[in-house]
């Protein structure tokens, strides 16, 4: 089985006055997984419900390998879906979920029965096909709900946040085995997720959205290293927001002149994104920054810079962290490399934007 | 449920392949809200009708065209003043009884003997089972037999007395039994919803002071299980005719019964009336409950 | 709660070092049991002794008599009574539970579901005048129609069935809504999504779930139409055989000399019936219900 094309060509969708879709455009490549990110109500799940038929767009169309299957009913539609949670079908042991579709399909008992063990084993749970759903972990529910959708070898696979209801860590191992089978079966994939770490870790791409519509996207590395728009840039990762006087393409921020990518606001007083990693801190008696914080995270360690009125976040290497100690006096300085900008927002200190990190 | 009138065509299942037909989809909608309504509007005419018509009954009049007279009448007509309080007599006790015997029961079950809780809801369920007037079958038998057999023991004064007309215990007794099954159910879920914290406390304390722990913190936070129960056993009675009339007294019930054959429009009226009554208490009791819900 | 009472703040961390010894709170059901024993269990032991005995000797003549004749009629006029509103009244009832449920009304729902309270209470008595006062002989409903001259009449075995669905759709509709919410709209989208269309998705998920709930509701309905007495008695008086009616007949003197016992025998096979009822359903619940264990 691979992968088939998916096209989402100007969606549109609203709710009784919520617009949830406002002409959204996404193509995903064949055998690609890409990630739905975006903030709460930002449109990601109807987005998904629109690819799998349970909810008609109001406008535009979803393609699939360049056909448009926008009023095919769902039933007749080429996708396995995994829900959020509490979707299998209680009555049905686990072997007859997994199997649900052959049966639909009035495939041979026996048949259907050698696939679902296919499957279950596949997905690393050979043993449960007798059991109830409501005798399964969380994590084990999930992991069937994907073999379900798997069983009719569909060519392109939907998520909808599958592991938000699971712990940490189960999370993370379920996350990397979803990965390692998506590949293995070359199936086109949409993952919605709210959480980053999950979106930059899994995907080939990121989708960021933004009110119903798609902000940008592209591969993890870039997304975080060179987001083309303030939102982006602030809603993945952590963001520094430094006070500076733009001219032209150069910023001047800390007393350093920097080029500015991305769009340019219409005022002089801007504000400009910077990633904690790219702040360098060096220990120097004679400056007025002080280390308020550090807090040692293993391979790094992260400080709460003050300066003047201005708090920011830095990090540094793990084994600077001595060097470094709370009360310092330290210099503070930028990489030199192409930042973004945004209109000063009301906010007078520059208190870092997101806590999220991206370890 | 849509899918019992099968709706949409039966679509030949086909492989996973992505038909681009159009339309497959358009018309379902519309067809379900069709069906909803075409359910509702029967609904509404099969239970609406009887109650507008029983309406219209006690107020037509062949001379008049119009008129309330026979609700005026239901106040002055003989034997509805004794009747009612009879059988709100007969709630109340029945009420005081049964909770009197099933919350300290439950409570214990719950609290220390867990291992009686099947025996208790065995036999709380089974009078489910016996049909009142199987029950009533043999509680006339015994009124029968009593009598004769036990002249010469005490037992023949507490038959006897059991049977005053002017509120007949035995009346009480049979409706507890035949009450037990919703009470129990109702204390049951009720207890069930007690915060863990309480019980816990109410375990430790067990034994230290009954009436206290009964009064002061279980009761309160039983309000709406108990409310519940209470009109549950309290519609019971009230509209109970079989053992009432069968052990001939003159219960609420049986008297609108036995009116019914000389004044028609007035048995009508006081059947409205006792729906209508009906319906007020489970409006406050529903409304107990939200309030109790909301306080906590 | 305003009771400030003083348990709320015995130490947390006691674990119950001040429970009594040796527990006596199992006295607290005695009121309870004796009270079912003597005020339930009596009569039944008379409705058993009395049914095998007659003229003061040891006999199964009851039993014979009562399962011959009129009264045979009768129980199985009531078997059939009860099995038709309690098989009509669940499907009624729950397509009407399902049409409020996927309403996007909250006001029908609230109303609906209230009215179903109101009107499964609403039984005996008032229940027969209120249809008597519609559809009877001269019912508002039959004259306003002319039903009467149609040959209409109420008192009869259908009239029956159609007075006793008054209360027993409700009573469905209140048993079988809290499952119909309990169904996941995920299930219906995760089995659409494996290709089911609506019916397949019933057949496979939405039905088996149910049927715990349905067959529940399809006994207690056969059980509310076979003990009804009082509507039947102010409707219908003898005209429909029915159990019931045979059994107050029997209480009020109307049989031969020495027969008076047949009323007993008559209750033993109601109660046998309603037990067979049982006997059925358990198991059948039992194995609906697999999967809820
Ligand atoms: N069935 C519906 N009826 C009305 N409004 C809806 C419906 N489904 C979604 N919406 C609205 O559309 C918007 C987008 O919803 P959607 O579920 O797609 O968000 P989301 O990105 O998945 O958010 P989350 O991360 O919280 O799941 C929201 O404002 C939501 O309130
Ligand atoms: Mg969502």
């Amino acid at each position: 089985m691979n992968g088939a094309k998916v096209e989402l060509r100007g969606l549109r969708r609203n709710f009784s006055g919520t617009t949830a879709l406002d002409g959204l455009d996404l193509t995903i490549e064949p055998g690609e997984l890409i990630a739905l990110l975006g903030p709460s109500g930002c449109g990601k799940t109807t987005a998904l419900r629109c690819v799998a038929g349970f909810e008609q767009p109001d406008e535009g169309a979803v393609l699939i390998d360049g056909a448009d299957i926008t009023r095919v009913p769902a039933n007749r539609r080429d996708a396995g879906m995994v829900f959020q949670s509490y979707s299998l079908f209680p009555n049905l042991s686990i072997r007859d979920n997994v199997a649900f579709g052959l049966r639909v399909r009035k495939v041979a008992a026996a048949k259907r029965h050698a696939r679902a063990q296919e499957l279950l084993e596949l997905i690393g749970l050979p043993q449960i096909g007798e059991r109830y759903p409501h005798q399964l972990s969380g994590g084990q529910q999930q992991r069937v709900a994907l073999a379900r959708a798997l069983a009719l070898e569909p060519r392109v696979l939907l998520l909808d946040e599958p592991l938000s209801a699971l712990d940490a860590k189960v999370r993370v191992t379920l996350r990397e085995e979803i990965r390692r089978l998506q590949l293995s079966l070359g199936i086109t994939t949409i993952f919605v997720t709210h959480d980053q770490e999950e979106a930059l870790s899994m995907a080939d791409r990121v989708a960021v959205l933004r009110a119903g519509r798609l902000e940008q996207v592209a591969d993890p590395a870039t997304l975080y290293d060179r987001p083309t728009t303030a939102f982006v840039a602030e809603f993945v990762g952590t963001m520094n927001r430094i006070p500076g006087k733009l001219s032209g393409r150069t910023v001047t921020v800390l007393g350093q002149d920097l080029p500015v990518e991305g769009d340019v606001p219409a005022t002089s007083d801007v504000e400009v994104l910077v990633r904690p990693e790219t702040v360098i801190v060096t220990p120097d008696p004679s400056s007025e920054a002080m280390i308020l914080v550090s807090s040692f995270r293993g391979s790094t360690s992260r400080l709460r810079v003050q300066l003047g009125d201005l708090e920011m976040l830095a990090d540094v290497p793990g084994h600077d962290t001595v060097r470094l100690a709370p009360g310092t006096r330290v210099r503070v300085e930028l990489v030199e490399r192409p930042v973004l900008v945004s209109a000063s927002s009301d906010v007078a200190a520059a208190v870092p934007v997101s806590e999220h990190d991206v370890v | 449920m849509a899918a019992l009138t099968p709706a949409g065509p039966m679509a030949p299942v086909t492989p996973p392949a992505i038909a681009a037909g159009p339309g497959g989809r358009a018309g379902r909608p519309r067809r379900i809200r069709v069906w909803r309504g075409v359910v509702l509007l029967v609904a509404a005419v099969y239970f609406l009708v009887p109650l507008i018509a029983s309406f219209t009954f006690t107020v037509k009049d062949a001379s008049k065209g119009f008129t309330l007279d026979a609700y005026g009448q239901i106040l002055s007509a003989e034997g509805f003043g004794k009747s009612l309080l009879l059988s709100l007599g007969l709630g109340v006790a029945t009420i005081v009884v049964v909770l009197l015997l099933t919350l300290p029961a439950m409570l214990a079950v719950r609290l220390s003997v867990p291992k009686l809780k099947p025996v208790l809801e065995i036999l709380c369920t089974l009078p489910l089972v016996v049909p009142p007037i199987t029950f009533v079958a043999g509680i006339t038998t015994i009124l029968q037999w009593g009598p004769d057999h036990l002249a010469d023991t005490p037992f023949f004064q507490t038959i006897i007395a059991a049977q005053n007309p002017d509120f007949p215990v035995v009346l009480v007794l049979a409706y507890v039994i035949l009450a037990l099954p919703f009470v129990y159910r109702a204390l049951d879920a009720g207890l069930g919803a007690l915060d863990a914290r309480t019980l816990v406390e109410a375990a430790r304390n067990l034994g230290a002071s009954w009436p206290h722990l009964l009064f002061r913190v279980i009761v309160p936070n039983l309000r709406s299980a108990l409310a519940s129960a209470s009109f549950l056993t309290l519609a019971l009675v009230l509209g109970e005719f079989t053992i009432a009339s069968l052990l001939h007294y003159q219960t609420f019930p049986v008297w609108i019964y036995t009116i019914s054959g000389s004044q028609a429009q007035v048995s009508v009226a006081v059947s409205v009336f006792s729906l209508l009554i009906t319906w007020l208490l489970l409006l406050v009791l529903s409304s107990a409950g939200a309030r109790q819900r909301s306080g906590s | 709660m305003t009771v400030q009472s003083p348990v709320h703040t015995a130490p947390a961390a006691a674990g119950g070092g001040s429970r009594p010894k040796k527990s006596k709170s199992w006295l607290a059901t005695v009121p309870l049991l004796a009270f079912v024993v003597l005020v339930f269990g009596v009569p039944l032991v008379i409705i058993l002794g009395g049914t095998f005995t007659r003229e003061g000797t040891l006999s199964a003549a009851n039993v014979t008599d009562s399962l011959q004749g009129a009264y045979l009629t009768a129980l199985l006029g009531s078997v059939k009574l009860s099995a038709l509103v309690a098989v009509v009244g669940a499907l009624l009832g729950t397509f009407l539970a399902q049409a409020v449920v996927t309403s996007r009304f909250r006001l029908l729902r609230e109303a609906v579901l209230t009215a179903s309270g109101v009107l499964s209470n609403f039984g005996g008595i008032p229940l027969a005048f209120a249809w008597i006062a519609t559809l009877g002989n001269s019912g508002v409903v039959t004259s306003a129609l002319g039903l009467d001259s149609a040959g209409w009449s109420l008192y009869n075995f259908w009239g029956l069935t159609l007075v006793y669905l008054y209360f027993s759709i409700p009573l469905m509709v209140v048993v079988v809504v809290p499952a119909l919410d309990g169904l996941r709209p995920q299930w219906r989208e995760a089995a659409q999504n494996n290709g089911a269309n609506t019916w397949q998705y019933w057949r496979h998920v939405g039905i088996p779930v149910l049927t715990p709930t349905l067959l529940g509701g399809v006994v207690l309905l056969f059980g509310g139409a076979f003990a009804a007495y009082a509507t039947a008695a102010a409707m219908v008086g003898g005209t429909v055989p029915l159990v019931t009616l045979q059994i107050a007949n029997a209480l009020s003197g109307n049989v031969l000399i020495g027969h008076e016992n047949v009323a007993l025998a008559l209750s033993l096979d109601m109660i046998v019936v309603a037990g067979l009822v049982m006997a059925v359903y358990l198991p059948l619940q039992r194995r609906s219900a697999r999967w809820l264990r």
